[in-house]
């Protein structure tokens, strides 16, 4: 059952277990929640938008679907933006379905923080068979690539370096290369159109418009969640929790809601980590019909162990693409005038730099800044692309780097390692977030217990990437999935109180 | 909007111009730019408030002009956006950054445009 809080009045009612999001993290545990018999409220901030609705305006997207319309940034030297959905599904129905299984080296450097019991990789990789079967993971085919996929597969083709197509939760891909905007054939498998209606049907409550903002904890055990819809007045709302209250709603939010139901940790907020990428652009002298094809369908793997960076291909509508093109007025449309001859490919790497996420008077505060060795990876990476792009057959790389020519020649890669070292001459994007309510061992190093209840609450549950005690270095969906499943399996088996 | 934004809009997308690319205010932009900011959160429209202002008050000086943008010539009007696009001053490539965001977003969604540019969204 679905109710719109934007729609109803409050409500008081009672659960087994109430989920806060409905993201990967959120709709993959209330799934498997509501699949025990017990019952379960899903709370969502954002609205719900009907899949038949989805535009191809990314303005539309944006203030509707992204969190603050797509205008979140993280400060530092640089303005990074960090993309977030805020709908129901969460960033499932904005993102590009990416799966990647967290890597082993990664997996042994958790089981070195003494969480190989509790992050257990032969149960990760059950969890991860189980939801690549559900949800349709296939490799991106030949047919649907398009011409920018196509040029990634060749100039690593010619460069005889590791690179593959990218393995997706889509079936029957129509290559349209909306991704972002919300797949309009119903092709990708984003939570909205497979795990929470299955909630649902499990008899699952979904309430979208509810913003949680306190969890009420009594004699040290969580108990509710209270909150605020989205209709007129704000009507408040309190839903109780028999067994348990799950979070995941995010890197971002989780810290702050844990943090207004006074958990307090020197850990919570802090350790925010994430993948900053930055794009580059490559000129063909053929039309490559940039828009057409898999959103992201390829990626170069290469050094993604030794120099902590991976290629990834990506299509955008003109209005994105545009921004980034330099000039103004005429010598500005010349360029839009190309770019139906160009492709993107970014570089995203697994960054050092931790941040702190909290909240102020005016707002979410997100603190971050790349560190020079972060840096170093970046210009490495950069050089990686531009050697990908010439060997694909590129005539030119535009850079978009304050302190670089606007257009690079074949030959001009190594410009990229001597580039500047201020993160301010880069245009970014901040995906894939983790880390600020990291589980460890022991309440004086981390905020979450192995048991994936807060370190001295009980029943306060967390499920969500905040909870990864290190930077995963592939995109991340995937593995915060099978870990929601892991942590929802692990509540079931719980005795209640 | 106002004639001084007006100004800042049409030199940075003027009529006319390569592959059948119209200005933006042929593109139904200010209409666009209504429905901007009303529904962007306040810290957005501010910034692109500010971003116009920069650009009209401050982007001639960067060409040794007198302010604002709209007493400059045609020719000299994209010179100085440009100068404050390749700014050493970090604030002032972000108020160029965001300037030409907003404006993407809604010259770039236009049909007329998508069309010229060869976009054919499935």
């Amino acid at each position: 059952m679905r109710v719109d809080g934007a729609a109803v009045g409050g409500f008081d009612e009672a659960f087994d277990y109430v989920v806060v999001g409905s993201g990967a993290a959120g709709a993959t545990a209330a799934r498997a929640l509501a699949s025990t018999g017990r019952s379960v409220c899903v709370l969502e901030e954002g609205p719900a938008v009907d899949p038949n609705a989805f535009g191809d305006r990314s303005w539309d997207a944006f203030k509707t679907m992204f969190r603050d319309a797509n205008a979140q940034v993280a400060r530092g030297r640089a303005f990074i933006p960090g993309i977030q959905g805020r709908v129901l599904g969460g960033s499932t129905v904005i993102n590009s379905a990416i799966v990647w299984r967290a890597p082993d080296d990664v997996l042994a450097e958790w089981a070195a923080l003494g969480l190989g019991d509790a992050l257990p990789a032969r149960e990760l990789h059950r969890h991860w068979d189980a939801i690549e079967k559900d949800l349709d993971a296939a490799p991106t085919p030949p047919e649907v690539w398009g011409g920018f996929n196509r040029r990634m597969h060749e100039g690593a083709l010619k460069l005889g370096v590791r690179a593959e197509p990218t393995r997706r939760f889509v079936k029957d891909c129509r290559a349209t290369a909306r991704c972002l905007t919300g797949c309009p054939s119903g092709a990708k498998r984003s939570m909205l159109t497979t795990y929470l209606p299955q909630a649902e049907a499990k008899g699952a409550l979904i309430v979208t418009g509810a913003e949680a903002r306190r969890i009420v904890v009594k004699e040290g055990r969580a108990v509710a969640v209270t909150g605020r819809l989205a209709g007129p007045g704000r009507p408040a709302f309190r839903a109780a929790a028999r067994r348990a209250v799950v979070v995941a709603a995010s890197a971002i939010q989780t810290p702050q809601l844990l943090a207004r139901s006074g958990v307090r940790s020197p850990h919570l907020g802090a350790h925010f980590m994430g993948h900053p990428g930055t794009p580059l652009t490559g000129y063909f002298d053929a039309p490559e019909r940039l828009w057409r094809g898999a959103t992201q369908g390829y990626d170069a793997v290469h050094h993604r162990r030794d120099g902590r960076f991976k290629i990834e291909t990506i299509a955008l509508p003109p209005e994105i693409v545009f921004a980034r093109l330099p000039g103004a007025g005429r010598r500005w449309k010349e360029m839009m005038a190309l770019s139906g001859q160009t492709a993107i490919f970014a570089v995203q790497t697994r960054a050092w730099a931790e941040g702190t996420v909290r909240e102020r008077p005016w707002g979410t505060d997100i603190a971050y800044d790349l560190t020079r060795r972060d840096m170093m990876q970046i210009r490495r990476g950069l050089r990686f692309t531009a050697e990908l792009f010439f060997a694909a057959g590129a005539k030119e790389v535009w850079p978009g780097i304050y302190g670089l020519p606007e257009r690079l020649l074949p030959g001009q890669e190594a410009l990229f390692e001597h580039g500047p070292d201020d993160p301010g001459c880069y245009s970014w994007i901040l995906s894939h977030l983790f880390g600020t309510a990291r589980m460890a061992t022991r309440a004086s190093a981390g905020v979450v217990a192995p048991d994936f209840s807060v370190h001295g609450v009980s029943d306060l549950v967390v499920a969500d990437s905040s909870l990864f005690p290190t930077n995963l270095g592939v995109n991340p969906q995937h593995t915060i999935m099978a870990v929601a499943r892991h942590c929802a399996e692990r509540l079931a088996d719980r005795r209640p109180r | 909007m106002n004639p001084r934004r007006r100004a800042v809009i049409d030199a940075l997308l003027p009529p006319g111009g390569p592959a059948g690319l119209p200005g933006a205010f042929e593109t139904g932009f200010e209409e666009f730019e209504a429905e901007f900011r009303r529904d962007a959160p306040l810290s957005m429209s501010l910034g692109w408030l500010a971003a116009l202002w920069v650009a009209s008050w401050v982007s001639p000086l960067l060409i040794r002009r007198l302010p604002p943008l709209d007493r400059l010539t045609e020719e000299d009007r994209p010179r100085a956006l440009e100068a404050m696009g390749k700014s050493r001053v970090y604030l002032l490539r972000q108020s160029t950054l965001l300037l030409k965001m907003v404006t993407s977003l809604g010259y770039g969604a236009a049909p007329t445009v998508r069309r010229a540019v060869g976009y054919d969204a499935g």
